[in-house]
């Protein structure tokens, strides 16, 4: 600002001030990708959401900590999601995998993953041959929408997974 | 909460031997997450939840599951068996406060 802005009316520095933030804005509004891009993720958030951001693991940490390196092959696994979940309380998941359940081939473990809630890991079933079938259905919770993933680890070792998307439209983890 | 570790478990009707089936299970639990504020005190309410879930086909362990925050309100649950001999289906449900909930029903495949 101009040092002579001081003398103005309180009437005039609100106009001014109101055409030099509406500039601003509208430059904004053209070119979201030059000003908008490089904002830190925080700045968009709200104070709240940026903490619960920066505290949350996030959906690769958690995959990272569970299976390392390993390749998770997108192949073999169907599941079974709404596409809109009208309450995220209640989503019902349903996975299953077309692999064999014999003695020494079996599926071990099937995980379900949701990557924007703040804990992303939701459940995880460990079968045995005695299921004769590798599939599961269970009814998760989902804060906002997102991607559920599921990730089947055979005795093998080898990984498996399927994503899907849900969309929600009220968040079912209280608060 | 009204009848918490009420437990209702469906088979199919006629099983026969070797043959997969659809066990359905469903307990009744809050599963507390522990985020929920309670609107009169308005305190936070303690996280309360099933966190273990195994099931026994007579000896054998069919499967284990490790559950958390995330899973539904009185948490319904489909896995698959397979039917090769007649014996007790036991299912355990436990919750972090050290609640153990568990009921048997028998399978006869003919």
């Amino acid at each position: 600002m101009k040092r002579d802005d001081f003398s103005d009316s309180r009437r005039d520095f609100l106009k001014k001030a109101g055409l030099a933030s509406a500039a601003v804005l509208s430059v904004t509004a053209l070119s979201p990708v030059v000003s908008g891009g490089n904002l830190p993720l925080a700045d968009w958030l709200g104070t709240g959401e940026a903490r619960a951001a920066e505290n949350r693991t996030t959906i690769n940490d958690k995959l990272k900590t569970l299976y390392g390196d390993r390749r998770i092959e997108m192949s073999h696994v169907t599941m079974k999601t709404p596409i809109i979940a009208e309450n995220g309380a209640v989503v019902p998941v349903e996975v299953s995998a077309d692999l064999p359940m014999d003695p020494d081939n079996y599926v071990k473990k099937i995980t379900i993953f949701v990557d924007n809630n703040l804990d992303p890991y939701i459940a995880s079933t460990e079968l045995t041959p005695a299921s004769g079938r590798a599939a599961l259905a269970l009814r998760i919770k989902m804060r906002k929408t997102s991607p559920v993933r599921a990730v089947v680890e055979t005795s093998k070792g080898k990984l498996y997974g399927a994503t899907n998307n849900v969309k929600v439209t009220i968040g079912g983890c209280g608060g | 909460m009204p009848a918490i570790g009420k437990i209702k478990i469906r088979l199919p009707r006629n099983i026969r031997k070797g043959q997969v089936i659809a066990v359905k299970t469903l307990i009744m639990h809050p599963m507390e997450t522990g985020f929920r504020t309670d609107k009169k005190t308005k305190k936070k309410v303690p996280a309360y939840y099933i966190n273990d879930v195994s099931v026994y086909y007579g000896d054998t362990l069919v499967n284990h599951s490790d559950w958390t925050i995330a899973v539904s309100a009185n948490p319904f649950m489909t896995f698959y068996l397979k039917a090769d001999k007649a014996a007790p289906l036991k299912i355990v449900w436990k919750d972090i406060k050290g609640g153990v909930y568990e009921k048997t029903v028998q399978v006869t495949p003919r």
